[in-house]
């Protein structure tokens, strides 16, 4: 079921407060007036599907061991990393003396690959876009 | 030729080269926390469509937030969000930044926004 409003680019808006997205808009559907100060209120009639998200979201849970991680597969070997990352902070943790630092350098190392795939690197990993990317220069004549 | 991927299995069989003794559960529980950890970094994008209810202006994002579907979305950031319009297609829709409308809608909702019990 479609919605009543025409044109929602101009008379719907969203926010997000919290764990919550906020949905105004400034249509009636009776048609009564709104005051200005009272214009944006919550959407007044039922929409099925009337909502389409966009977003980052998180990946699946790891149940079984046949599973594959749901991620993107360029990000499989970071994860080996972290993995890596943790049982060399343990072992640290666990042992002393040079054994110890040399565990502790081992699991920054991995910290640090892990870091540089997910978070420096992950959008330019993943993405699907070919080709050079070019931007016009401003034009100041 | 399928795409290279890393199962658990294979993921545990790597890590044993240097940690034979590590017990698996452990490790699917650090590869559990890994997935978290990568998921709060734009790795997976995802679409879901959510019905609007009339009068209700928040709409729950937690953790056990469902899509119309009543599949869970499992969702971290929002980047986009489209309104369906009176043809029955989907038209972006302005983000307003600041979040401070005038009126807040505190009655008429029964999930969302969070109050004392």
């Amino acid at each position: 079921m479609a919605s009543n409003i025409s044109k929602p680019e101009s008379k719907v808006v969203w926010f997000v407060k919290g764990k919550s997205l906020g949905l105004v808009s400034t249509y009636s559907t009776s048609g009564t007036s709104r005051t200005d100060r009272k214009r944006w209120q919550a959407v007044d009639h039922a929409v099925s599907d009337g909502l389409l998200l966009h977003y980052w979201s998180d990946p699946k849970k790891v149940a079984a061991i046949t599973e594959t991680p749901d991620i993107d597969n360029a990000f499989h070997l970071a994860l080996v990393d972290y993995i890596k990352m943790c049982l060399y902070m343990d072992r640290a943790g666990s042992t002393s003396g040079e054994m110890s630092a040399v565990s502790l350098q081992l699991s920054q190392m991995h910290r640090a690959k892990f870091e540089e795939s997910v978070r420096r690197f992950g959008n330019r990993r993943r993405e699907k876009v070919g080709g050079v990317r070019s931007i016009l220069p401003y034009n100041f004549q | 030729m399928a795409v290279h991927s890393l199962t658990a299995k294979q993921i545990i069989s790597r890590i044993r080269q240097v940690f034979p003794d590590a017990p698996e559960a452990y490790i699917l529980s650090l590869l559990n926390d890994a997935l978290v950890e990568a998921g709060l970094y734009s790795t997976k994008s995802m679409t879901a469509k959510v019905d609007v209810t009339a009068d209700k202006m928040f709409y729950a994002l937690d953790d056990s937030a469902k899509d119309a579907s009543n599949n869970a979305l499992e969702l971290n950031k929002i980047y986009r969000v489209d309104f369906m319009d009176d043809d029955g297609d989907y038209i972006k829709i302005p983000r307003l930044l600041d979040g401070e409308t005038l009126m807040f809608d505190i009655t008429s909702e029964s999930a969302g926004i969070e109050q004392p019990d």
